[in-house]
C-alpha cells in the first residue's frame, strides 16, 4: 500500500504542479500583455521614451522567467517571443508607429496564446 | 504541462481498453496494462530526446504519470477483483469436460489453428486428452488433462521421495561462493574432499558445482580454452 500512496501523492502533485503551472504563465501573460497595450498607447500619443521603458521592463520580466519558461514550454514559442520582443524594441528606438504596432500587437497576442497553451481547458487536453 | 497530464490519462486508459477489446490472444505474456506501458512508454523517451526543442519535462511529467498510473492500476487490480476484471479481464474456458466452447473461442478470437498449436505446445497431439481448457488473461493457455491422461506422481505410486530442496550454487566459473558453502553447513574441507573426488585439485577448475540440502553435488569441470 506503501507504493500505492506514493503514487497516488506523486500523480496529485503532477496535478498541482500543472495546475499552478497553468494559473503562473496566464497570468504573468495577461499582465505582459495589458503592459505592452499600454506601452502602445503611449506611443500614440508620442510619448516614445515612456513607451521603450515600459516594454523594456516588461521585457526584463520574460527575461527574469525565461529559465522557467525554456524549461516547460516549447522553445520555439519562447523564441518566437523572444525574437518579437527584440522586434518591437527595435521599431520604438526607430519610433516606427505602423510597424511598431504590428509587432507589438503579435506580441501581445503570442503571450496570450502562451497562456492560453498552458491554461488547464478542456479545449487545450481534446 | 496539464495538457500533457490529462492527454497521458486518457490515452492510458484508452489504449487499455482497446487492447482490452482486441482480445486475450493480443496481449502475449503481459497484462494489458503492463502492455499499455510498454508500449507508450518508449516512445514518450524517444520524442525529448530526439526533437532538442521539446523540453525534457514534457516527457518526463507522461512518463512519470504513466508509472504512477500504472502503480496505482496495479495495487487496485491486487485488492479488487471487480476492478482486476475490468481491467485484465477474466480467463476463459474454451474447453470444459472435453468439449470445445466455441462461442468463447470466437468471443477470444482464438482460432481453431492456435488452439490445436497451443495444445501441441504442451504436449498434446488432440483434443481427446484435454479435459479443461482455460486462456488465461495474459493470453497463455493452461491445459488440464483428464486424470487418467497425467502422468502419474510419486505420491500416486505410494513411493516415499526425499525433497532435494533448493540446490545452492558452490563454485561458478571458478569462484569460490563461500556464503553459500557456509549457508548449507559445510567447510572448505568438506570443499576440497568432493572436488578430489571427481579428480579435481583446485576451485578454478570447475566451471560449476552445486549441492542440495542432501548433500548431493553436481560438478562440471571447465573446459580447456580452445
Amino acid at each position: 500500500m506503501k507504493r500505492f500512496w506514493t503514487a497516488v501523492l506523486i500523480l496529485l502533485f503532477l496535478l498541482s504542479a500543472s495546475l499552478w503551472n497553468g494559473w503562473y504563465v496566464a497570468r504573468f501573460a495577461q499582465q505582459a500583455a495589458r503592459q505592452l497595450e499600454q506601452a502602445q498607447e503611449m506611443a500614440k500619443q508620442d510619448r516614445w521614451e515612456q513607451a521603450d521603458e515600459l516594454t523594456k521592463t516588461v521585457f526584463q520580466q520574460w527575461n527574469a522567467k525565461k529559465f522557467y519558461f525554456h524549461a516547460v514550454m516549447r522553445h520555439q514559442e519562447t523564441d518566437e517571443i523572444l525574437r518579437t520582443f527584440h522586434q518591437v524594441l527595435q521599431y520604438i528606438a526607430l519610433n516606427e508607429m505602423d510597424q511598431y504596432a504590428a509587432a507589438n500587437t503579435d506580441l501581445a497576442i503570442q503571450l496570450q496564446l502562451l497562456g492560453e497553451m498552458e491554461s488547464a481547458a478542456l479545449e487545450n487536453v481534446l | 504541462m496539464f495538457t500533457g497530464l490529462a492527454r497521458t490519462v486518457i490515452l492510458y486508459f484508452l489504449i487499455i481498453a482497446g487492447i482490452r477489446l482486441m482480445g486475450k490472444r493480443q496481449v502475449g505474456e503481459l497484462e494489458p496494462s503492463e502492455l499499455v506501458l510498454s508500449l507508450i512508454i518508449a516512445d514518450l523517451a524517444a520524442v525529448p530526446m530526439q526533437d532538442y526543442g521539446i523540453p525534457l519535462i514534457s516527457g518526463i511529467v507522461p512518463i512519470l504519470t504513466l508509472l504512477c498510473l500504472t502503480m496505482v492500476v496495479s495495487v487496485l487490480t491486487v485488492k479488487n477483483a471487480r476492478i482486476r476484471s475490468i481491467l485484465c479481464g477474466r480467463p476463459s474456458v474454451v474447453i470444459a469436460n472435453g468439449k470445445l466452447d466455441q462461442r468463447e473461442m470466437a468471443r477470444n478470437r482464438l482460432t481453431v489453428d492456435e488452439l490445436m498449436e497451443e495444445l501441441r505446445c504442451q504436449g498434446y497431439g488432440d483434443l481427446s486428452a484435454v479435459h479443461y481448457a482455460v486462456l488465461e488473461t495474459n493470453g497463455r493457455l493452461s491445459i488440464l488433462p483428464y486424470a487418467a491422461q497425467q502422468p502419474p506422481t510419486a505420491q500416486d505410486l505410494r513411493l516415499s521421495v526425499e525433497e532435494p530442496g533448493l540446490p545452492l550454487l558452490l563454485i561458478s566459473d571458478g569462484h569460490l561462493l563461500a556464503q553459500n558453502l557456509k549457508l548449507r553447513g559445510y567447510d572448505r574441507n568438506w570443499l576440497d574432499k568432493r572436488l578430489a573426488e571427481h579428480g579435481l585439485h583446485h576451485d578454478s577448475e570447475v566451471f560449476l558445482m552445486t549441492v542440495d540440502q542432501l548433500g548431493k553435488v553436481v560438478v562440471i569441470q571447465k573446459e580447456a580454452p580452445a
